[in-house]
């Protein structure tokens, strides 16, 4: 299903926040992570132990999702990470983090990892 | 006891007050959450305090002899190296960052050129003046939020501005305006009262918004009786009431307008309806007030206009400044570096990953004092003092009014501040590359 992608700042999904003082494991439940409508919610047959897997020409994530009542309809917002920026693009010499088109389904495919990130990065060095 | 500035944000609050022996911190009142989070920072769990070297695949504990000589290696084999960040220091790191770059034929830019700073240039090339956090309380009638979300950025920006009473604002409040203008009902919306104008806009319709508003301004006289961009035809005469009747009114700009789009440019029409409204007023103006999140992301602009003429990036060939078409982004792009001096910023995470990938290809330097998804690629992490905490400094608040930070505590393993560091690699550089 095709939504619009926005990452944001959120106070409790601060990605600053989670590498100063978490863990491994608190920046993925905070920062791998999306928000969308109940009602599209719903459409996606979702249930909480499916996960959220948003992907564009660029690349795909895997994330956990909660519904939220204060997104839009067709829009999925993510906390600025590292995960919200594998989808955002570059336009014109200028970054898109926002209004960025996405295809999402849900799929039970674990939560993309940290260190698996990390880890494709670091391969190319 | 003793009253302070927080370096959490780029509000930087002066009004914090602090209680140190000189060792600890034991008692801060008054600092938002974030600016809480800035003091705990002294005693983070991810605090890095040792330098760090990249050896066999791992990060590993070094010297500073070590550290420091891995790092002038880097940048003696690189040609082109790229030095970014820049925008969680102060100006006298800032300006020992462009003197480097200078030294080593370097592109530098900060974090507000992908960010705030593409609307302060914008904003500078049109005339428009921008306005104070204390004009703002003394005066403001109006406020009006765009693509911002102060609630979860910059904290108190609010308290400040919308809930206290100034000078020719005796009754606070009861006589500020509020309309926010986002297609998420963020945080920011809470604090919306009956006589205040919440606009859920269309996410991407802005621009219909803007140019209807531009036209109702100047020349038609009707609004769509369906409204536009999701706004119902009501609010809309309600915004070009308070559009064109506000003595004092401000427009807070975040990141949500500074979105690049193939046919047009969000941030130039927004101020032309802006100058279009100043015009048509009669007895008051419309100003602007720019969202930046670090603490001294607005310190570069200055720092590099003061010394080179030139806000935003600069480039040296031969230590001295060249013209340059490129960008930050379009540097990355195009990989036209070949190694790159992270300072105080997080490039791997908050870059898309077509560019993040690109510098975690080349040799890379990081200083920082934290932790971050940077330092889990760099070769070489270079630890130092928190800025307005453990060292002192200038820094720009968001309203562009210089502020100086002070130092409370010495930083743990004497470390350096931003400044100190960078001027030693200057200094080493200038001796040849050993001490």
């Amino acid at each position: 299903m095709e939504f619009i992608l926005n990452s944001m700042r959120k106070i409790d999904n601060d990605q600053a926040k989670e590498h100063a003082f978490g863990t491994e494991q608190s920046l993925e439940e905070n920062l791998a992570i999306c928000f969308i409508n109940p009602k599209d919610f719903e459409k996606l047959k979702l249930v909480s132990s499916l996960q959220l897997k948003i992907s564009n020409e660029e690349k795909y994530v895997i994330v956990k999702v909660e519904k939220d009542d204060n997104i839009p309809e067709g829009m999925v917002a993510m906390p600025v990470s590292i995960w919200s920026n594998r989808l955002s693009v570059v336009q014109n010499n200028e970054l898109q983090t926002k209004n960025i088109v996405v295809n999402v389904e849900a799929t039970h495919e674990p939560i993309m990892k940290f260190k698996e990130i990390i880890q494709e990065l670091l391969v190319k060095k | 006891m003793k009253r302070f500035t927080c370096s959490g944000c780029s509000l930087l609050c002066d009004d914090i007050i602090v209680q140190s022996d000189g060792l600890f911190i034991s008692e801060v009142i008054g600092a938002c959450l974030k600016g809480k989070e800035r003091f705990d920072l002294v005693s983070a769990k991810n605090r890095i305090i040792s330098p760090l070297i990249r050896k066999d695949g791992e990060l590993k504990e070094a010297s500073w002899d070590e550290a420091i000589k891995k790092a002038i290696e880097i940048i003696k084999n690189s040609s082109i190296p790229l030095l970014y960040g820049f925008s969680n220091v102060s100006c006298e790191a800032q300006d020992a960052g462009i003197k480097l770059a200078q030294k080593i034929d370097g592109f530098i830019d900060s974090n507000a050129s992908i960010c705030q700073g593409k609307i302060f240039n914008k904003a500078k090339s049109l005339g428009i003046n921008l306005t104070t956090i204390t004009e703002i309380i003394n005066k403001g009638d109006l406020i009006i939020l765009w693509g911002a979300n102060p609630a979860e950025t910059v904290p108190r920006l609010l308290n400040k501005v919308l809930f206290s009473r100034g000078k020719f604002r005796m009754t606070g409040r009861e006589i500020k305006t509020l309309v926010i203008v986002d297609p998420i009902k963020t945080a920011s919306f809470r604090v919306m009262g009956v006589r205040d104008l919440p606009l859920i806009i269309e996410p991407n319709k802005d621009i219909d918004l803007i140019r209807m508003l531009k036209e109702e301004c100047c020349t038609a006289n009707s609004i769509p009786s369906q409204g536009v961009a999701g706004i119902d035809k009501n609010d809309l005469k309600r915004l070009l009431l308070h559009l064109t009747g506000a003595e004092n009114g401000v427009i807070i700009l975040g990141q949500g307008v500074i979105q690049p789009h193939p046919d047009y440019d969000l941030v130039e029409e927004l101020l032309e309806l802006l100058q279009m409204i100043n015009k048509r007023q009669e007895k008051g103006r419309i100003s602007l007030l720019i969202m930046g999140g670090h603490f001294n992301m607005a310190g570069f602009d200055h720092v590099a206009l003061s010394a080179y003429g030139v806000s935003g990036h600069l480039e040296f060939k031969h230590n001295q400044m060249v013209k340059t078409e490129d960008t930050l982004v379009s540097k990355i792009e195009k990989e036209d570096f070949d190694s790159s001096i992270i300072v105080g910023t997080d490039p791997i995470s908050h870059l898309p990953h077509s560019l993040s990938s690109k510098i975690a290809k080349k040799p890379l330097i990081l200083i920082d004092n934290h932790s971050t998804a940077t330092s889990h690629i760099a070769d070489v992490v270079l630890p130092t003092a928190i800025t307005g905490i453990e060292s002192g400094g200038l820094a720009y608040r968001l309203d562009q009014v210089p502020i100086e930070l002070n130092k409370l505590l010495n930083p743990p393993n004497n470390l350096p501040s931003d400044e100190e560091l960078l001027n030693q690699l200057h200094g080493l550089l200038n001796k040849g590359g050993s001490e």
